[in-house]
């Protein structure tokens, strides 16, 4: 019994000795208006190592994405609403977003922020629709910052016409 | 709303861990309640997330086949999270230390108790699979080490705030048992901010009911 404990802790500190150490590296939130490299991230390279080339299309998912890929807002009346009233559309991928606990905490997150008029996570798309008030305003590192707090990472992020799809 | 949440959360109390489930550290500020019902105890833990790396908790534990009840201030470490586009990963330690009491005039008295261990877990929307165990010492209570691994499927994929449903598996491993290995098939419920788990345990007919609400 206790010899089974023990090699579960030892493997255990073999295991996070790295991990705890990585953790440490948190993004900065610059460059992110790059697309994530792969599908795949470590949470130590996530923010760092970004090469540029397109999210490829989540599988089963189209109304909220571009033929391109990439997740464009996803519309609710909340949104909706806010977009009326003049705010500003933002859209970010989100990395690990796999159930509702994790739509939750980033619901919680960001609605908490007196900037945000509007805010709705995709699972589908796993991506973070934001509408900020028209004088509201959110640096990217912040919304970095605010998806760490929620325990996620952001991938990218578009605002104006790139979040709405909208082509130059 | 908040009287049917309260019910269904202590009605497994009645009946009847545990080693300790889903999500147990939150977003910052979050607060969870989390009850679990197994072949052995039930227990109720409130915990709350300071920071997204941790989270703090007090949790009552009752284990029924012998008679004693645990109140434990009860830590939980994220010490890793991976995440990717269509699957997260998570590494945590769990701990806690208070005291065991003797409960059903079990005359044991008092003694100080602590138990440790660890939780992975992985899942993208459809697959899941995870692993915990805990080493407890209640003190002249005894002592145990209990570990079970997890794996299970989502028959379809529901969309945000949708009931998903998942299928599992829990192999649950007990070597001081008299029947050490057991196995529990179960059915999950997931819907905004309730998950709720519904099984039996083969070979000994005992429920399992694990309810975890996150405020």
């Amino acid at each position: 019994m206790k010899p089974l404990f023990m090699i579960s802790v030892m493997t255990l500190n073999l295991l996070i000795t790295p991990a705890a150490v990585s953790e440490d590296h948190a993004q900065s939130g610059e460059h992110l208006h790059q697309d994530v490299s792969a599908n795949e991230s470590d949470s130590s390279h996530d923010m760092q190592h970004h090469q540029s080339h397109s999210v490829h299309p989540v599988e089963g998912e189209s109304d909220a994405t571009e033929p391109d890929g990439q997740a464009t807002l996803t519309r609710t009346d909340e949104i909706d609403r806010a977009l009326a009233e003049g705010g500003s559309p933002i859209v970010a991928d989100v990395l690990g977003v796999v159930c509702d606990f994790c739509a939750i905490a980033m619901n919680k997150i960001f609605g908490s922020q007196p900037e945000v008029a509007a805010v709705y996570v995709d699972l589908d798309t796993k991506a973070l629709s934001l509408v900020l008030s028209p004088s509201g305003s959110l640096s990217d590192a912040k919304i970095a910052d605010l998806a760490v707090q929620a325990g996620y990472r952001i991938a990218a992020i578009r605002r104006d016409e790139a979040a709405l799809g909208i082509s130059l | 709303m908040n009287r049917i949440v309260w019910a269904v959360a202590l009605l497994p109390l009645l009946l009847n861990s545990n080693i300790s489930t889903a999500r147990p550290v939150s977003y910052t500020g979050g607060l969870t309640l989390i009850e679990e019902s197994d072949r052995q105890s039930t227990s109720l833990l409130v915990h709350f997330t300071p920071a997204h790396q941790w989270s703090i908790g007090l949790r009552g534990e009752h284990n029924r086949n012998q008679d004693y009840a645990l109140y434990t201030l009860h830590p939980t470490w994220l010490a890793k999270r991976w995440f990717g586009k269509n699957h997260q990963g998570n590494l945590y330690l769990h701990g806690g230390v208070g005291v065991a009491t003797g409960v059903n005039g079990n005359p044991l008295g008092e003694d100080i108790a602590a138990h440790g261990g660890v939780m992975a877990d992985w899942e993208t929307r459809s697959l899941f699979a995870s692993y915990r165990s805990r080493y407890l010492d209640a003190g002249h209570f005894g002592a145990q080490f209990a570990h079970a691994a997890r794996a299970g499927f989502a028959p379809y994929i529901g969309k945000t705030g949708d009931l998903h449903t998942w299928l599992m598996l829990e192999i649950d491993h007990r070597p001081s048992e008299r029947i050490s290995m057991t196995a529990t098939p179960l059915i999950r419920f997931f819907k905004g901010p309730v998950l709720l788990e519904v099984g039996y345990t083969l070979s000994i007919n005992q429920p399992l009911i694990n309810f975890t609400y996150r405020l």
